[in-house]
């Protein structure tokens, strides 16, 4: 069950007929994740979030998350203590490894592309908001041991990434002209989301 | 998210034994007795509510409380955790203060 301001979904994302690449592809918003087994391109549009294209690298399943972090970008917070920040991130990566493996990936065969973490946002919540996620991201792989194949992360363009799980290939387009603020206003929107909606789950004993 | 779970009970105090996954959950948990089990749902090559059932079998495991971890909140998913003999059901991302109240008011 998908809450209506969880601000993670899964649901099925726009879907459109790329007519350069012909091919189907569905489009990754902020917050928003999606796995598949079918041959088709998964796009998205990153300011200061990050993304990780993950998939089984013998199967060609495999998926997109698109997301940032509400607080510090740490698994381990400055006074020790896990941060909401690190807990949210973790939620997001475990959210799309396991729609990989409830497709019928295999864990010990993914392998990860990481992209984002562009300083974007400048004058919007931390300056280096960009960089924690892409901290984050990097130290949460190598804690799974998932090896990273590829990253473009940090610097200052936006960047469009097209992902074919099914050969692995990302296309990566660093938007040094950005014709409307687009991109920041989305990012903004999900990052007030986050901040001010609920990131925690909850729990329920039976007895 | 298993170093994290045993890094805020271990602060707590707590003693802790880790497993990779279901099969091996099952075999330390045979090897030894503990006094509470958690257990994420997605794991390789034995999920959680296989291992919560492979337990419940267990003389040892009757009585023990078991504390699932899940990203799925929905009823149909909790009723099969409650048939399968869990005790509770946490939904990620949760909190360390959350899990521990739990931990404390299962071990009460």
């Amino acid at each position: 069950m998908i809450r209506e301001d969880d601000p993670l979904r899964d649901e099925i994302p726009n879907r459109y007929f790329d007519p350069h690449f012909k091919i189907e592809t569905a489009k990754i918003l902020p917050g928003e994740y999606y796995a598949t087994n079918k041959d088709m391109a998964l796009v998205t549009v990153l300011g200061s979030c990050v993304s990780a294209c993950l998939r089984d690298r013998e199967s060609g399943i495999g998926g997109m998350n698109h997301f940032m972090l509400p607080d510090e970008g740490k698994l381990i917070g400055a006074h020790g203590n896990i941060s909401a920040g690190g807990r949210y991130g973790v939620h997001a990566m475990e959210l799309l490894i396991n729609q990989i493996l409830k497709l019928g990936g295999r864990r010990d065969r993914l392998e990860a592309k990481v992209f984002g973490g562009g300083n974007v946002l400048q004058g919007f919540m931390l300056s280096n908001v960009g960089e924690q996620n892409a901290q984050f991201i990097v130290e949460y792989l190598n804690l799974e041991r998932i090896p990273i194949a590829a990253r473009d992360l940090l610097d200052v363009w936006p960047r469009k990434i097209y992902f074919f799980p099914r050969s692995g290939k990302v296309m990566v387009k660093r938007l040094r002209k950005v014709n409307n603020d687009t991109i920041v206003l989305r990012e903004r929107d999900y990052g007030a989301r986050l901040f001010h909606g609920p990131i925690e789950g909850g729990a329920e004993l039976f007895k | 998210m298993r170093e994290m779970v045993a890094f805020v009970l271990e602060s707590a105090g707590y003693r802790v034994i880790e497993a990779e996954d279901g099969v091996q959950g099952l075999d330390r948990a045979t090897a030894t007795t503990v006094d509470l089990v958690i257990t994420d749902q997605n794991m390789p090559n034995m999920d959680g509510l296989t291992l919560v059932r492979s337990l419940r079998e267990l003389r040892d495991y009757k009585s023990v409380p078991i504390l699932l971890l899940t990203t799925e909140s929905s009823d149909s998913m909790k009723s099969q955790g409650r048939a399968a003999g869990a005790t509770g059901w946490l939904v990620k991302p949760f909190d360390p203060a959350t899990l521990l109240e739990v931990v404390q008011k299962v071990l009460r």
